[in-house]
């Protein structure tokens, strides 16, 4: 996101307030909003000030920009950021359980909210514009809300690898003619968590086990973060790389050789791997008002184009447009798996990478 | 380290009790994160151990084991050359070559691995990119990565603690006792192997034990290149897992690891005693390297190289490199609502907090060892001094639930990351406390106690004034590791209060080295300036 200008920021930022302007007028049906907020104008930020404390699991220099346009909205707002891995600050959350510090936890997938939503960490909030949103990526009990989709995709070096001979499938990754070629996220980094959780409950146990075997059996690099997978593929370190479908697209607007395989779209293959950032409100966190107001904006119009312009994510809130050049996720056959239920087994998916020794 | 034998009138004076109890309170303080990590250990359940012991333990036993006794071995090798080509021979540009040697102690070992890492990785490396071009295919280069890389980026970084006290001993050596040996006919290698050497051996093995122990409690590095020991383990079982159990279980084997160096430590330097009558003390002459000059020469820079320059180059055209970005110098500017500014301002109190802190605690367990030398004193000082052997990671989790548990208010709050910091460091305040009592006559206590003063007066008006260089000194030691430290600040600080070090290793490990550098550069030059006040005060070089 670092490409994004101050400028834009500010285009963006004028453009929203206009969008929200003309919309004020069209009232969107609001489900079980809290009577406080039911009544107050959305663009009316008065009553919302204090400490917001965010534990974020995104990459920092992707959430900041969002943290700045909301800043901008409601400047008595002081934005106290706590960046790490999904599962640091999960098992921070649950520490302070009875003494809860953060008000919004947000995270790159799914599994690990989904999870911390069952220990019941999480307090209801249902944000304006909810409705919206696809039903499936509303938690239960309203306990979070789904910001951005992304794809697990294969990235490879167009100098290197003709679009022709690049690998259709994940599975063409364990091909022993890809030896030593593949850059990958290691086993601490929640896209990588969540593809295997996600492959786990496609194919098993045993079927995803072979497959990470076969991954390392083929001397694949695992990094601790993407941005290192794409800057390598990007420079022609590596053939390939297994990424989230944005890292692409940021690599490219550096200027890169790179081409995108979305993989797994044939006959009987399992379809495109893909997962949801999220983010919910922390049970006793001491800023509810500004908390709320906080997860109202990221899945505002204008937060939404926040995350599609600078990261190339896909938004949530239908009729976002994507960063030019996006391809829209419609385009593709996802596989099928439900969530909720791969999340009931975060443990079963770290027990299956320890015991193979996934770095 | 004599004159403690020649105290035995003090103990004429009973022990204040207020003292013994200031003492005893420091004591329990550092006896927290022990007891909890023991507690947690042992009730952790049989499924936990069940499951570490069939599988981990034992593959982190021995990789643990093995990084340690490779590091430490290379550190003593490295260090022990170095001073000896620096103290005792002809080696042109000695003098720089001193302060050069001891200066990556200012470099966080995982600062100069991401450095190493950027340079030397398989195929991605600059070095190996380099190389390929200029030959037109890829060249095998040395992987800074596993066991190997782990093992060098250590060794590079930690060998400063073994040269520094090795140097000391080297230029302590009386000439007689060279002399003598060749006197009996041994050959200049015979004495340096059968008579030098051995007469470092206490010098020599402090700096290896200091060298062990930060193995055993490094993170930053292990993690950074991919090789796995117990502690960075037990952080990715704190962060990976929601149950704590298993951490506990790997902390407590851990502990006991450290606790057998410590004990290895205490044996080897009882047996090896020298004393050397100071009226009749010269320092042994300088050898001429002859032939072996360059070679020499060229050692001493691949190491200054390697371990000093390259680090604090390339984080300086990294750092000119981001500030000359627009886009990076504005992620580096801000996180959240913090600025670089707070990053700074944070580490620098907090470290600073926690050397006051750390010197003040260490104060009274000093004064009751040093005068009151018994069994119980000696065990309260050596208690407060465990902490060399719980890594920050350890520290941290038994901070963690212990604080929430019981003191609530204190969680989330920047005092229980300087209460970390307090925790982990307080043997140095503790050994430069005793080290500057020790060199402080207990003659001018009796006079101030003749006069009529009371012993808190004495303490205050006597003893504090005299002693203030030496603590100063134990300040900067606590400052200078606070400054460094990784694994308890990641987990224990509130939202808001990042660090330098904290900033550097989230950058890092997304893969933004270039916004990185300026903190991690800005971190190596506070480090340096306290470090090198601490080498002139103790003159350890002129």
């Amino acid at each position: 996101m670092q490409h994004v200008s101050k400028k834009m920021f500010g285009v963006l930022f004028v453009l929203a307030l206009l969008v929200s302007a003309c919309g004020g007028g069209t009232a969107v049906p609001l489900g079980n909003v809290p009577a406080t907020e039911a009544g107050v104008p959305v663009e009316n930020e008065a009553g919302v000030s204090g400490d917001l404390v965010i534990y974020s699991g995104r990459s920092e220099s992707l959430i900041q920009p969002v943290l700045d346009a909301f800043q901008a909205k409601y400047p008595n707002v002081k934005i106290l950021l706590k960046s790490g891995s999904n599962s640091e600050l999960a098992n921070a959350l649950i520490e302070e359980q009875a003494n809860p510090q953060a008000d919004v936890f947000v995270t790159t997938e799914i599994f690990t909210i989904q999870s911390l939503y069952q220990q019941g960490l999480f307090a209801s909030y249902r944000p304006v514009g909810a409705d919206l949103l696809p039903a499936e990526f509303i938690g239960p009990d309203d306990s979070w809300v789904g910001l951005t989709r992304r794809a697990r995709v294969i990235m490879y070096n167009t100098e290197l690898v003709s679009a022709d001979e690049a690998p259709q499938s994940i599975f063409d990754l364990t091909d022993p003619k890809w030896q030593g070629q593949i850059a990958a996220a290691g086993s601490t980094n929640g896209g990588m968590q969540a593809q295997i959780a996600a492959m786990r409950q496609l194919l098993g146990d045993v079927d995803t086990q072979e497959w990470l075997v076969g991954l390392m059996a083929n001397d694949v690099t695992f990094f601790g973060g993407h941005t290192d997978v794409r800057k390598a593929v990007g420079a022609g370190e590596f053939k390939l790389g297994l990424v989230n479908h944005y890292y692409y697209y940021l690599q490219l607007a550096e200027g890169s050789p790179v081409g995108i395989i979305f993989p797994d779209q044939g006959e009987g293959q399992i379809g495109l791997i893909s997962n949801a950032t999220s983010a919910a409100i922390v049970k006793g966190g001491k800023n509810v008002t500004a908390a709320q107001a906080f997860l109202d904006f990221l899945i505002s119009e204008e937060g939404q184009k926040l995350f599609a312009e600078g990261n190339y994510e896909y938004p949530m809130l239908p009729g976002v447009a994507l960063r030019e050049g996006v391809e829209p996720l419609e385009n593709f056959r996802l596989a099928d798996v439900n969530v909720a239920e791969a999340a009931l087994d975060l443990n079963g998916t770290l027990d299956l990478m320890e015991a193979i020794g996934l770095p | 380290m004599q004159i403690r034998n020649t105290l035995p009138q003090l103990r004429n004076y009973n022990i204040s009790p207020r003292l013994l109890f200031a003492a005893g309170l420091v004591a329990l303080f550092v006896a927290i994160p022990l007891g909890y990590i023991f507690f947690r250990a042992v009730t952790g359940g049989e499924e936990v151990w069940l499951r570490l012991l069939q599988t981990r333990i034992w593959k982190l036993l021995g990789n643990t084991l093995l990084l340690a006794v490779t590091v430490t071995g290379g550190a003593t090798l490295v260090g022990v050359t170095m001073s000896f080509l620096t103290e005792r021979t002809d080696l042109p540009g000695r003098n720089i070559f001193r302060w050069m040697l001891a200066m990556p102690l200012a470099i966080p070992a995982y600062i100069g691995g991401i450095v190493h890492l950027t340079l030397l990785r398989p195929r991605g490396g600059l070095i190996p990119q380099l190389l390929a071009s200029w030959f037109g295919q890829p060249v095998p280069t040395p992987s800074p990565l596993g066991f190997g890389g782990a093992a060098f980026i250590l060794t590079l970084f930690m060998f400063p603690y073994v040269y520094l006290l090795s140097g000391a001993a080297f230029r302590s050596l009386n000439a007689s006792l060279e002399e003598a040996s060749r006197t009996f006919g041994r050959s200049n290698w015979q004495t340096l192997w059968e008579v030098t050497l051995p007469a470092l051996r206490p010098g020599i093995t402090a700096g290896a034990l200091l060298v062990a122990l930060d193995v055993l409690a490094e993170y930053g590095t292990v993690a950074l290149l991919r090789y796995e020991t117990f502690s960075s383990a037990i952080f990715v079982q704190l962060a990976g897992r929601y149950d704590r159990s298993a951490a506990a279980v790997l902390s407590g084997v851990l502990i006991v690891l450290a606790v057998i160096i410590l004990w290895g430590e205490i044996r080897l330097q009882g047996q090896a005693r020298f004393t050397q009558m100071d009226s009749q003390w010269r320092p042994a002459p300088t050898l001429p390297l002859k032939k072996w000059k360059v070679p020499a020469f060229l050692l001493v820079s691949l190491v200054v190289f390697s371990s000093l320059l390259v680090p604090v180059i390339v984080l300086a055209v990294w750092s000119v490199q981001a500030l000359l970005d627009p886009a990076a110098l504005a992620s580096i500017m801000r996180s959240g609502s913090q600025t670089f500014g707070n990053y700074v301002w944070n580490s620098l109190w907090a470290s600073g907090l926690a050397a006051v802190l750390a010197v003040l605690l260490s104060l009274p367990v000093a004064l009751l060892s040093v005068r009151y030398p018994n069994k119980l004193t000696q065990a309260i000082s050596r208690f407060c001094q465990v902490g060399y052997a719980i890594p920050g990671v350890v520290i941290a989790l038994s901070l963690v639930l212990l604080v929430n548990r019981y003191l609530p208010f204190l969680y989330a709050t920047p005092l229980i990351v300087v209460m970390a910091y307090v925790l982990r460091h307080m043997p140095q305040a503790v050994r430069a406390s005793e080290s500057a009592l020790n060199q402080l006559s207990p003659s001018m206590e009796e006079a101030s106690r003749t006069l009529g003063r009371t012993s808190i007066q004495t303490i205050f008006q006597v003893i504090l004034p005299l002693i203030v260089p030496g603590l100063l000194a134990g300040a900067g030691l606590v400052f200078l590791t606070s400054l460094k430290e990784l694994p308890a600040t990641l987990l224990l600080r509130p939202a808001g209060f990042d660090t330098l070090a904290v900033r550097v290793w989230i950058w890092a490990s997304e893969g933004f080295y270039i916004q990185a550098a300026p903190a991690a550069l800005l971190l190596v030059v506070a480090s340096a300036a306290p470090l090198y006040f601490l080498l002139r005060r103790e003159q350890i070089f002129r």
